[in-house]
């Protein structure tokens, strides 16, 4: 076990280097010169080139790439002389719009992202799983058809129609929410509820369908289990059969969905970040792209890629607790 | 020999948009409290069917009519909370395929150990005694270590016990085996059949055994019935229906099977 989670960790740093390398040959090289969008509108020829020689753009690209793995894991410093500036690690550089430490700027927006992910997850596992396992259930019933068609529905709305439409109804029409503000959970936790409340309704809409109809196609399979055939043979309460019998095998591959979602979703919620103005990890990568904002764009790209691959090698681990055929292949 | 199971005129019938077709056509036999009542047809000819109405575990929409006894009392139309407290107790079935038929994500300790419990009650402590005895009993070797292993550490004849001991865990009246050997090899098949045998003497359980092999059945059988598209063609004692054989379809059946005896003579000749 130790060697494969080992093995495992060795991919994971593997397929970082990859990604970063990838990204700052993609930003870096097929994108307008920095130098020149740093510069701005008032520009001399000189200025360029002090920028260049600062930001080290006239060193071979490879030195490049090296002074951004080292500014990671050691820290570097930008220029030389009185223009010396020290960023310690782990540095992701500096934003070329605001100037400020994109580490910092991570570190700020993360918590937003992952509240926004973690209320929309607790929101449609909830719904998702209970509206599956009603239908499979009930199978063929009206409340099945209902909740199905619903669920068909709800995964084919996109998110900033839905964002649009609910802002429009509860906030304007009903007035029964406030405007979403960024508020901290400590100064007011009952405007922080409100302010989240729609980004995790909207967030956790399209999930909660695909969960539901995933879920509900799970247990129907697994009711049709010869071992629940068995399970029934035995006398068991109908309780015992469900829960034990069905569900833990059901669920299981839901289990394995949900990581991946979940991770990603870490990496920033774009769409329903923007449309909510939530100033979060998603928010800053669509401000950074529209912006050719490259140190932010190379940071984002791969938080998004260390959740994503952390996130599998998570799966994988709980997976091989939950299911023992995975677990002991030993006879 | 008193009757412990009387089936009389079953018949299973299903909805389908085509109309109700009937997978049961009034069969009725019955199984003493200490014999082996074979049941053998190829397969759709109902002999399942006619199993799981025992059981009370027809699909949904099944209709059944008729009568089902066990010691005197009427099993069809009983609610199924009643129904649930004889399976497993006084009613218990095998299946066919081993592996399927147990959860893969629970020791077979705990299996047997949730059944015993659902209807003696006590500790899960007593209870897994109760299922490394019932390993044990299954002749399974090393049962104390066993009882904590998963479906899948098994093989095919070891998991056939496993299914075994866990039905006759609660010592059952009846033994429903519903093709339990047809999965496995030959030589397992063999030591399945004797174990079945044996145990079913020692514990004096009344079985059904199901199979679509009269070969199988000669073996084990006292009584046989035989069905063919939901009807009872034949119904005797082994003896009658393969010395003589009254329908025509029983008779095919009889000479399909390959003259074993004939070869094994000549090999030891």
């Amino acid at each position: 076990m130790a060697r494969y989670v080992a093995g495992r960790l060795a991919g994971v740093v593997l397929i970082l280097f990859l990604v970063c390398l990838f990204t700052f040959i993609i930003f870096f090289t097929l994108s307008p010169d920095p130098a020149v969008m740093i510069c701005g509108k008032t520009c001399t020829p000189e200025r360029i080139d002090q920028i260049r020689d600062v930001l080290g753009l006239n060193q071979p690209l490879v030195t490049q790439f090296l002074g951004f793995l080292t500014g990671i894991f050691a820290g570097r410093d930008y220029g030389s002389g009185a223009n010396l500036i020290h960023c310690s690690a782990p540095c992701l550089g500096y934003s070329f719009q605001t100037n400020q430490s994109v580490w910092d700027m991570v570190v700020e927006r993360l918590p937003v992202s992952a509240t926004v992910a973690i209320g929309a997850a607790v929101l449609w596992l909830l719904v998702g799983i209970l509206a599956g396992l009603l239908s499979a259930v009930k199978e063929g019933t009206w409340w099945d058809r209902t909740a199905m068609g619903l669920a068909l529905g709800g995964s084919s709305v996109p998110n900033y129609v839905l964002a649009l439409a609910l802002q429009y109804v509860l906030v304007v029409q009903l007035q029964v929410l406030p405007f979403p503000q960024a508020v901290a959970f400590g100064d007011d936790p009952v405007l922080w509820f409100q302010s989240y409340l729609m980004p995790w309704i909207v967030l956790a809409t399209g999930y909660a369908c695909l969960y539901a109809r995933l879920t509900r196609a799970n247990v129907i399979d697994t009711l049709a289990e010869n071992f629940m055939r068995t399970a029934r043979s035995k006398g068991l309460s109908p309780a015992l059969t469900m829960r034990r019998h069905a569900l833990r095998p059901a669920l299981t591959p839901i289990a394995t969905i949900f990581g991946m979602d979940f991770a990603a979703l870490l990496g920033g919620a774009l769409i329903t970040e923007t449309v909510f103005g939530l100033n979060g990890v998603g928010k800053m990568a669509a401000d950074s792209i529209a912006k050719n904002d490259q140190p932010v764009i190379m940071a984002v790209t791969l938080l998004a890629a260390f959740f994503v691959v952390v996130g599998n090698v998570v799966v994988d681990l709980v997976y091989t607790r939950l299911d023992p055929r995975v677990r002991i292949t030993t006879p | 020999m008193s009757e412990l199971l009387e089936v009389e005129d079953l018949t299973v019938t299903f909805r389908t948009t085509r109309g109700p077709v009937d997978v049961v056509k009034g069969v009725s036999f019955t199984v003493a409290g200490d014999e082996t009542v074979g049941i053998v047809g190829e397969s759709g000819s109902g002999k399942s069917m006619t199993s799981l109405a025992i059981m009370g575990l027809l699909p949904k929409g099944a209709r059944t009519a008729g009568s089902i006894r066990l010691n005197g009392a009427e099993l069809l139309g009983r609610p199924d909370r009643e129904l649930r407290r004889l399976r497993g107790d006084q009613l218990s079935m095998i299946f066919q395929d081993p592996l399927s038929s147990l959860n893969p994500y629970y020791t077979v300790g705990l299996q047997i150990e949730e059944m015993y419990r659902a209807h003696r009650g006590g500790t899960r402590k007593a209870a897994r005694q109760v299922a490394i005895a019932a390993l044990g009993q299954v002749g399974l070797p090393e049962p104390e270590r066993r009882v904590d292993h998963y479906p899948h550490q098994f093989s095919g004849g070891q998991r056939q016990r496993v299914m075994i001991a866990m039905a006759l865990v609660c010592e059952p009246a009846l033994l429903i085996a519903d093709e339990p050997t047809t999965a496995l090899d030959v030589t397992v098949q063999a030591q399945i059949l004797r174990l079945l045998a044996d145990l079913r003497r020692q514990s004096g359980t009344g079985m059904v055994f199901i199979t679509h092999d009269l070969a199988v059945i000669s073996s084990i059988a006292t009584r046989v019935l035989v069905m063919r598209r939901g009807e009872q063609v034949e119904y005797g004692t082994a003896e009658q229906v393969f010395a003589e054989p009254r329908h025509d379809y029983t008779r095919m059946l009889l000479e399909s099977i390959p003259r074993i005896d004939d070869e094994v003579e000549e090999m030891t000749a």
